[in-house]
């Protein structure tokens, strides 16, 4: 933070948002730049101190020559005057040598001299040492021809006074050159002291700068890129910790794209978290609060680790006087041993195990409990305990006893009234075997009998088998409501039962004196029932037709498939049922008053028994009539779900072919 | 003596020795009419199961018509003793008369040895046939092992 009060806010910003790369390349281009720049002003000073120096040496150089071309003058006149006085040869050696030399050191002058001012001198120092060799040369000219008159003339001595002027002038204006060169010597070299100390000023610049420039990218990475890392990183540990993140200045950049993203995923957590808590309270609250079942878990050992409302009131225990024993507390001596061992190994081993069973209570009373253990597993499939729930059912328990207490006292009750009916019918039928026993004997031998003892003999053998069908019809009905009845329902063609009971009853109706015409349902359906009562109850309904049928002319034995059901059908044209009589007509015993009427032979129980075999059978009987139109007493059978496979009917078919 | 395949006469048949067991008289005097009419001569009738035993074993009779309700020792236990005194090779037909009409009554006989069942009453001449056929059966089936 504090970087940023130096910093100003804006460009701080910008700087935050620069992309990561333009940061690294700010950060290594800024101490470039500058060491680039120092070493530009470095490069620059040396060249301008070199110059300087340069100008130093040239000023030393033109002193120099200046001295010499005044020596090469000054030792030439004194040859010149040495000739003069002696006008031996050898004095004009100096004269010789400044004429051979002075022209080289003239024009090294003439180059080496740029100043202005000194130029000026050294153009009249030009003239005066022209004019001085000039005066030389006329000089030793008037001394070769002088020699030969002996003697210094007048105006030799005029020359050389002249010459001794020009020498002097010559000098002063030396003298003006050197002073000149001098002043300007002095200036370069007080300039280049000057370059010296901008140059040493310039590198501590530099210095100083590119000290500045490498604190700066310091600082800027520090600030950009280090800081802001470290602030990501704890950030990232308060996320892993769960702590609320810290303020994040928001930045376009890489490193605050992440957090950003940082901040979303931490508020995303916060929420799930918030969520799950939630979620997690309202289970607790709701497990807790459950009263029917005790809801509880387990350690892996198998001591009690929580406890609900439901199991304290089941079981007894307070949660913190239960909490840490092992769960065998809860089973009854008989079985602690072993079953609470057994029930979490078959829990580990399946996952879960269920048992029913005795458990006690903390007062020691017992319970019949339902129980189902459960194995928690953690996602890497470690067993990290066990979820029991327990169920107190000993009222169901009991509910459940003296339902099977009830259920066998029926079937011994069941037993009993089978027996009953089985006794009853030995008892009833064996006085009937004596009875139609001997009759038949008797009609057998009838011959031998008189004619008032045949007629006797045909009505007791009438009346006694009338009792019999009577007895039968009671005891076959009897059994039915007794619930002992042999019905044994199974998938039977219902063409062939058709046939069966149309081929059983044709003599009668035959004898009846009326047609019988049959129609089959035709495509091999099957009827679930029992096949020999289905055959009774179209008997039963086929014999009252033909012996009610006295007007009509026939009677027909049908089948229709109608939902899912057979309905089978036994029409007649005969006089009908009154209305008024239709209620009474499955009733027991109740012939309506007809067979008196028409002297028709009956038990009156046939409708009866036939409606309870059909009901046994899972149908239904009815009847459709009207008096003088004829009645047609239709039942219904359920159709069998898988009609039989034709192979096995022809298989059959076969088998009764052959 | 005769082939296996010569036919059985009715001497033959006739002759066989017939122990009738039945607690009700009237019945007992039913069959002794049938079985008179039908010609037999050795036939024998005991009204008191306890002692159906001794005489089964004293008479070793050739067919039993036998009763299955009867007081104190019924005709089921009767069917297992007859069983348990008679040899495996000898074919001793039983037939079974009885009042009870259940489809157990005549499983329960007809597995314990039983060799014809008819609920009574009964057609007298269809009781006679029965009887032949059994008879008939046994003379034929003691011929194929003589």
């Amino acid at each position: 933070m504090g970087e940023r009060s130096i910093i100003p806010t804006r460009i701080a910003k910008a700087w935050a948002d620069l992309p990561l790369t333009r940061k690294g390349l700010v950060v290594v281009i800024v101490p470039l730049v500058i060491l680039i720049g120092s070493l530009l002003t470095l490069y620059r000073a040396s060249y301008i101190e070199a110059r300087a120096e340069d100008d130093v040496r040239r000023a030393f150089a033109i002193q120099r020559d200046i001295y010499q071309v005044h020596a090469l003058l000054a030792e030439a006149a004194s040859g010149v005057r040495g000739y003069l006085l002696t006008g031996e040869e050898r004095f004009l050696d100096p004269y010789e040598k400044a004429d051979r030399d002075l022209p080289a050191t003239l024009g090294r002058l003439d180059v080496a001299i740029e100043d202005r001012g000194v130029r000026e001198a050294y153009e009249v120092f030009l003239t005066q040492a022209d004019r001085k060799r000039a005066g030389l040369d006329d000089l030793l000219e008037r001394a070769r021809t002088q020699r030969s008159e002996a003697g210094l003339s007048d105006a030799t001595r005029a020359l050389l006074a002249a010459n001794k002027d020009v020498l002097d002038d010559l000098r002063r204006q030396i003298d003006v050159i050197q002073e000149l060169e001098g002043a300007l010597l002095d200036a370069r070299r007080e300039r280049v002291e000057r370059v010296r100390d901008q140059y040493l000023l310039q590198t501590a610049v530099s210095a100083v700068i590119g000290a500045l420039g490498s604190l700066a990218a310091v600082v800027l990475f520090s600030t950009g890129i280090v800081r802001r890392v470290h602030q990501l990183e704890e950030n990232a540990e308060r996320l892993q910790r769960g702590a609320p993140l810290a303020a994040f200045p928001p930045a376009t950049d890489e490193i605050g794209t992440l957090a950003t993203k940082l901040d979303r995923a931490s508020a995303l957590l916060r929420a799930r978290e918030q969520d799950l808590r939630e979620s997690e309270e309202r289970f607790r609250l709701v497990v807790e609060e459950v009263r029917d079942y005790g809801i509880f878990v387990l350690t892996p050992e198998g001591k009690v680790a929580t406890w609900n409302t439901g199991a304290q009131r089941i079981k007894g225990w307070q949660a913190d006087e239960i909490i840490g024993e092992h769960f065998s507390i809860f089973y009854p001596e008989e079985t602690r041993a072993f079953l609470p061992a057994h029930m979490l190994a078959r829990a580990t081993e399946q996952g879960s195990a269920e048992d029913e069973g005795w458990r006690v209570r903390k007062d020691g009373t017992r319970f019949w409990a339902n129980v189902i253990i459960t194995a928690l597993r953690d996602e890497d499939g470690v067993l990290r305990g066990f979820a029991k729930v327990t169920r107190d059912i000993t009222e169901r328990k009991q509910s459940e006893e003296a339902l099977e207490e009830a259920r066998e006292q029926a079937i011994a009750a069941n037993l009993a009234k089978s027996e009953f009916l089985s006794r009853t019918s030995h008892e009833l039928r064996t006085p009937m075997s004596a009875i139609l026993g001997f009759t038949q004997v008797l009609e057998l031998d009838s011959e031998e009998l008189p004619e008032s003892h045949k007629r006797a003999v045909t009505q007791i053998s009438k009346a006694a088998r009338h009792l019999l069908s009577l007895i039968n019809d009671l005891l076959d009905i009897s059994s039915i409501e007794a619930g002992g009845s042999d019905v044994a329902l199974e998938a039977t063609p219902l063409d062939e039962v058709l046939s069966e009971a149309h081929g059983l009853s044709a003599p009668i109706v035959k004898t009846a004196g009326l047609n019988f015409t049959l129609t089959p349902l035709g495509r091999g359906q099957t009827v679930l029932c029992d096949r020999r009562r289905t055959v009774q109850v179209i008997l039963n309904l086929v014999t009252n037709a033909a012996k009610y049928n006295v007007d009509g002319s026939f009677i027909s034995l049908s089948a229709t498939e109608e939902d899912g059901r057979a309905v089978i059908s036994v029409s007649d044209d005969g006089p009908g049922i009154a209305q008024a009589d239709l209620p009474r007509l499955f009733t027991p015993f109740d012939r309506l008053g007809r067979d008196r009427r028409k002297g028709a032979e009956g038990s009156g129980l046939g409708l009866a028994l036939s409606k309870r075999l059909v009901e046994s059978m899972d149908g239904t009987i009815s009847v459709e009539t009207e008096e003088g139109e004829g009645a047609t007493f239709s039942f219904t059978l359920p159709l069998a779900e898988e009609p039989q496979p034709t192979t096995v009917r022809e298989g059959v078919a076969d088998e009764l072919s052959s | 003596m005769s082939s296996p395949a010569d036919f059985v006469t009715t001497e033959e048949i006739t002759k066989r020795r017939i122990l009738a067991i039945d607690d009700e008289e009237a019945n007992l005097l039913l069959l002794e009419t049938l079985l008179q009419r039908e010609g037999y001569t050795d036939i024998h009738f005991l009204d008191d199961p306890m002692k159906a035993m001794d005489q089964f074993i004293d008479l070793e009779p050739d067919l039993v018509l036998l009763d299955l309700m009867m007081p104190d020792m019924d005709g089921y236990q009767l069917l297992e003793s007859f069983r348990r005194h008679t040899s495996p090779e000898v074919f001793l037909p039983v037939l079974v008369l009885t009042a009870d009409t259940t489809v157990q009554a005549r499983r329960r006989a007809l597995s314990l040895g039983a060799k014809d069942l008819v609920v009574k009453p009964f057609d007298v001449i269809e009781v006679g046939l029965r009887i032949a056929n059994l008879l008939e059966t046994q003379i034929l089936y003691e011929r194929l092992r003589s």
